[in-house]
């Protein structure tokens, strides 16, 4: 496998999406500028409800658009011929796309995450007790976000990507839910410490296998495809 | 001496939904150029995908350049220049970025043949891709493709759509770039008078068959169409290399194929007058092996 090219298309993909990444960027940092001015001038649950949206809109948004521009529009607008003629392999194509892809959202989930984790235990919007709940919250967008990423990539496919947004989205939901009412969970959501018991921790590990199984699965399946326009 | 082959293939087959390319054989030496003349949805595009290892065939085996396809397209395709009618560049950025990406995986990125070939297509560098029309795209694809010194250009319908002055320019260049005996040309058309025009060797596909494959030349020696008179309206002798016949009264114009000196002699043995022997244009060539195909495909659904 050639690296230089794996590199030289990332660095393609990254010039002609930097418009995008910089706006979100910038749409970003607003956020988080809006979010410590809504600091203590609304209730702790608002503040958190409004300040999520706000922090996570951008940088999934971000990461959506992202994956749409060099994934899906790569096959739709027919420049994947134009890349396919190059030397490039079916591999090197696969690794440039998830090394354009992952780092620019994990940049921005890191930052959300930070971000949200300063707001809500560094200022004590909410009780330590919530931390491994809303660790599971952000590792669960991480997942989906794996997921889709992958859909994206071995259909590419603008209806197929939409329709796996937004079982993601819901799926996203839903298992948030069941989480909440998960007694080993919920018991200490309100405790003044939090809590890393076993069940805390199997659902962390498998969330994180979850993320490297999807991303694994994409590397894989997409290189026993035989046919690649 | 031994030509080293440009592009082998022996037996290639591609089943899809609704088309089927069957055992497809293609062949020619290094130094030449391969016209693979056909209908849309005859398989053109498909055989050249295969050959660039954009797909990948169900049977049979692709060489290009001396490099097994697929397993060995990094190397292959390091010294192809593919352009296809339906391929695109981004449209968001400027030729010269085009370029600088290119530039940046060819190491036999040649920068004064790129700015020599920009100036003579006419085309601004800091034009955006959008703002391009589609004589301009091809041209720049064309130049992409040109400057990083490929040894074999495999065109998918590089002429679709142009104008006749850009078509021209096209084919002027892709000749201009065949320099020596080590750098060839497969490219597909369904313009007959393109192909006419550079091809050295000519390939007829049909229905995802190869109907006819040859040199040009002889592909234009081997067919006549025969102007006959019959004063006693007779019967045409029974020959295998007919191709085509039409009567009108006591005129009679016959098409033959595998033309040999002897022919006009077996007709007028028969009791006609031979009036006219003509040459056909490629096209009429083409249209009779279409033809002909399509009469023993029927004979085939038949038996």
């Amino acid at each position: 496998m050639n690296n230089s090219i794996v590199f030289l298309l990332a660095k393609k993909d990254f010039l002609i999406t930097r418009k995008i990444i910089t706006t979100f960027a910038i749409v970003s940092l607003v956020m988080i500028a809006l979010v410590y001015l809504l600091q203590g001038r609304v209730a702790n649950m608002v503040f958190y409800n409004v300040g999520f949206s706000l922090l996570i809109i951008p940088g999934a948004s971000c990461g959506i658009v992202l994956l749409m521009q060099t994934n899906v529009f790569e096959k739709a607008k027919s420049t994947q011929a134009f890349i396919m003629s190059l030397p490039v392999t079916v591999r090197e194509f696969t690794l440039a796309k998830l090394l354009i892809n992952l780092p620019i959202f994990g940049a921005y989930w890191i930052v959300i995450c930070a971000v949200a984790f300063y707001f809500a235990f560094g200022q004590g919007v909410f009780p330590m007790g919530t931390l491994p709940f809303i660790t599971m919250i952000f590792l669960g967008i991480f997942v989906a976000y794996t997921f889709i990423l992958g859909v994206s990539l071995l259909f590419q496919s603008l209806g197929i990507t939409i329709l796996s947004i937004m079982f993601f989205e819901m799926g996203t939901s839903a298992y948030l839910w069941v989480l909440a009412y998960m007694e080993p969970i919920n018991t200490h959501i309100f405790g003044p410490v939090a809590v890393w018991n076993s069940t805390a921790i199997t659902i962390v590990a498998l969330q994180v296998l979850a993320a490297v199984f999807a991303v694994s699965m994409t590397y894989f399946l997409q290189n026993r495809k035989r046919d690649f326009i | 001496m031994n030509i080293p082959m440009a592009v082998q293939c022996s037996g290639i087959s591609k089943r899809y939904p609704h088309f089927q390319l069957q055992n497809v054989d293609l062949a020619f030496e290094q130094g030449a150029v391969m016209g693979l003349v056909g209908p849309n949805g005859a398989g053109k595009s498909t055989i050249l995908r295969i050959v660039m290892g954009l797909i990948a065939a169900d049977s049979g085996s692709v060489n290009v350049l001396g490099y097994p396809m697929p397993s060995n397209q990094i190397a292959a395709k390091r010294n192809i220049g593919f352009i296809a009618e339906d391929m695109r560049l981004y449209e968001s950025e400027t030729i010269a970025f085009h370029m600088e990406f290119i530039k940046s995986i060819f190491d036999s990125w040649d920068g004064d043949y790129a700015a020599n070939l920009l100036r003579r297509f006419d085309l601004n560098k800091e034009q955006k891709v959008k703002g391009l029309s589609h004589g301009q795209r091809v041209k720049t694809t064309l130049m992409l493709a040109l400057a990083r010194r490929p040894r074999l250009l495999a065109f998918d319908e590089p002429t679709t759509g142009l104008d006749p002055a850009v078509r021209k320019e096209v084919l002027d260049e892709m000749m201009n770039s065949m320099e020596d005996e080590t750098h060839s040309i497969l490219f597909s058309s369904h313009n007959t008078l393109d192909v006419e025009q550079i091809s050295d060797y000519i390939t007829f596909i049909y229905g995802g068959r190869i109907i006819e494959s040859q040199n040009k030349e002889d592909f234009l020696d081997g067919w006549r169409r025969l102007r006959l008179v019959s004063a006693q309206n007779r019967d045409l002798p029974q020959l295998s290399n007919i191709s085509d016949i039409h009567r009108s009264g006591k005129l009679c114009a016959v098409t033959v194929k595998n033309y040999e000196d002897s022919l006009p002699e077996k007709f007028t043995d028969a009791g006609f007058v031979v009036n006219d022997i003509e040459r056909l244009t490629l096209e009429e060539i083409f249209l009779s092996n279409v033809q002909l195909a399509k009469n023993e495909a029927k004979k085939e659904l038949v038996l």
